[in-house]
């Protein structure tokens, strides 16, 4: 039996989906692109608007349909009332927005829980509560741990006082533990904030007790001349100017540009003269300052609050 | 510089927890911001711009003294403010009319841009077809040898892909197919200068084809636009090093030993251990077999 001319039949009711391509056109499914290399018709692309119009619409429609002809092919899943292509994963290479995320810092329970190969349990946030028949959560509001009650009944141990109070005994300890668990809490803190910069808690809050004092030398309205000094007392840089004496002392004014002079005419070590690291630092500062200062205007009104 | 706030309640740390880097990033969004001069067209561009954008964008509606390519701490600060890592400046001036500039951040660091001018803008107002739907994704095509050759067109169609590529999914709604924005690179001028790259977007109807796969159609949806590239600014090594870094998270793992050819059929290798060839079994012969008792024979006595 011939059944060719009914499949013509059929064709000829539908437009095709084949698209002819020199080179075949590359895909990239994952962001739903595609790219095609192949020769354009640059004469139709410098024509008039109407001509060009037409080509380029006739184009992206090739290329259309052969980026859908590929997506029809990928397997599909059907889900609720719609039916989804299984995208592959992107091969193009997209910046990301934000910087991969950093690690945290392991706790020193973890550092221990890892030597030795202790895995975590995954517990149940929910317990049944046999007195009251009831589920309730382990913590928490209405947890079975923080009711303060339970158990109701407290033995006096052999060797505490019959008179102490055992209920308070109890709530003191729970305390306690709050508090230690507190502490570790902030010594992790602590010790993952120093892993950065490579300083133990102690050398840290050396270092921020030192900054404290500089502060407080020279808050005072003799810049902390009369204080008295401390054991280990960091020095500070220009906190206590020693000035020659304004009238009297021609001799020493002298002497001392003498001897500058004489430095600058010897020129033997040009380090002592002219320190050209700072001389340098010094000339950027004042550019960056002087340019600072002539975009001024524009800069205040850029970042006026919240102005779009 | 904003400095880094402090949340003061569950909510406010909640949003900004939200705000920091994380393993599988969210949607980019992207700032629309006109500069303290624009014409019409300049003005409709980026209209449409945010209508594609749309739900990820926000449209700043006021003029800002903004100039990317002289002062970027400009589109950094709105950035970061905003969240967004995407931008898209429009301004007119003499010397630079209809200027578009599209670029992306890092970090809330400018990572790149480009800057356009627009020679021709039909807006979707214009053309007056139906638009898509908010949120859908389009299909990208790009047409052009330069795209795959040129390093400014390589910089632009990722870009462009970046800029309208919305959500990332692993999967996708046939019926979602909405509209396709293809870009195509014209010839070069006379002069040898770069020519022109028409981006213009359709809306994509499937019809019925007897096959599975359907007979597209299309139909101008707008914006049309006819873009020449005037200024770029290209991702620094370093920065661009890390803002494509995959996180060891989602990193794939490399299967040994398991491989596909062109075709999809699936290859694998075995490694063998040495043999032992000690325990092989050879052909049994009652001389050959051990003994129970692994005494050595008596010798007959020689006497």
């Amino acid at each position: 039996m011939d059944v060719s001319g009914i499949l013509e039949e059929h064709k000829g009711r539908f437009q095709p989906v084949q698209v002819e391509r020199l080179i075949p056109v590359e895909h990239d499914l994952g962001c739903l692109a595609s790219f095609d290399i192949n020769m354009l018709d640059d004469a139709a692309l410098r024509a008039d608007a109407g001509v060009r119009e037409t080509y380029l619409q006739g184009l992206s429609r090739e290329g259309t349909q052969l980026l859908v002809n590929e997506l029809f092919t990928l397997p599909t899943v059907v889900d609720e009332d719609s039916v989804y292509a299984a995208l592959p994963k992107r091969s193009l290479v997209l910046p990301r927005e934000k910087p991969v995320p950093k690690e945290k810092p392991m706790t020193r329970w973890e550092k221990f829980a890892k030597i030795k190969g202790i895995q975590k349990r995954k517990r149940g946030a929910m317990v049944f509560d046999e007195a009251q028949g009831e589920w309730r959560p382990r913590f928490g509001f209405k947890g079975v741990n923080n009711d303060g009650q339970q158990p109701w009944l407290l033995e006096v141990p052999q060797s505490a006082d019959p008179y102490q109070d055992q209920y308070q005994v109890r709530r003191e300890e729970k305390k306690e533990r709050i508090e230690k668990n507190q502490r570790r809490h902030q010594r992790n803190a602590e010790e993952s904030a120093g892993k950065d910069i490579g300083l133990t808690p102690h050398k840290m809050r050396k270092r921020d007790l030192q900054s404290a004092l500089v502060l407080s030398k020279g808050s005072t309205a003799s810049m902390g001349r009369f204080d008295a000094e401390l054991k280990g007392e960091p020095r500070v840089k220009g906190l206590r100017k020693k000035r020659s004496p304004l009238v009297g002392a021609a001799g020493v004014e002298k002497s001392k540009s003498l001897e500058i002079l004489g430095r600058v005419a010897k020129g033997d070590s040009s380090a002592t003269v002219l320190n050209v690291r700072k001389a340098q630092r010094a000339i950027n500062s004042s550019k960056r300052r002087d340019a600072a200062g002539g975009g001024a205007a524009t800069g205040s009104k850029r970042k006026g609050s919240g102005k779009r | 510089m904003l400095q880094k706030p402090k949340a003061k309640n569950a909510r406010s740390k909640r949003f900004l927890v939200n705000r920091e880097p994380k393993v599988v990033e969210n949607a980019k969004s992207a700032i629309i911001v006109r500069g303290s001069s624009t014409s019409q067209v300049i003005l409709d561009t980026l209209k449409d711009l945010y209508a594609l954008r749309k739900p990820n964008a926000v449209n700043f509606t006021k003029k800002n003294e903004i100039h990317p390519f002289d002062d970027e701490t400009g589109v950094e600060f709105f950035s970061r403010k905003n969240d967004c890592s995407l931008f898209a400046v429009g301004m007119h001036s003499k010397k630079r009319p209809h200027n578009l500039i599209l670029g992306r951040t890092f970090n809330y660091q400018l990572l790149d841009m480009i800057e356009m001018g627009v020679e021709k803008c039909a807006t979707m107002k214009d053309i007056g077809a139906q638009s898509c739907a908010i949120g859908a994704r389009p299909l990208m095509i790009f047409n052009g040898e330069s795209f795959a050759q040129d390093e400014k067109m390589i910089l632009l169609k990722n870009l462009l892909l970046d800029f309208f590529r919305g959500e990332e999914a692993d999967r996708l709604s046939l019926k979602g197919l909405e509209y396709v924005i293809t870009v195509t690179t014209g010839p070069p001028g006379p002069n040898g200068e770069p020519g022109l790259v028409f981006l213009r977007t359709y809306t994509v109807d499937l019809k019925k084809s007897g096959v599975r796969q359907p007979r597209v159609e299309l139909a101008l949806m707008g914006p049309s636009l006819d873009l020449r590239i005037r200024r770029i600014r290209f991702p620094a090594d370093d920065m661009w090093k890390q803002a494509i870094r995959v996180p060891k998270e989602i990193k794939e793992t490399k299967v040994k030993n398991i491989s596909r050819d062109g075709l999809g059929d699936k290859y694998g290798r075995v490694h063998m251990g040495k043999q032992d060839i000690s325990k092989l079994q050879t052909r049994k012969v009652k001389a050959l077999r051990k003994r129970l008792d692994s005494r050595p024979a008596k010798r007959p006595k020689t006497e």
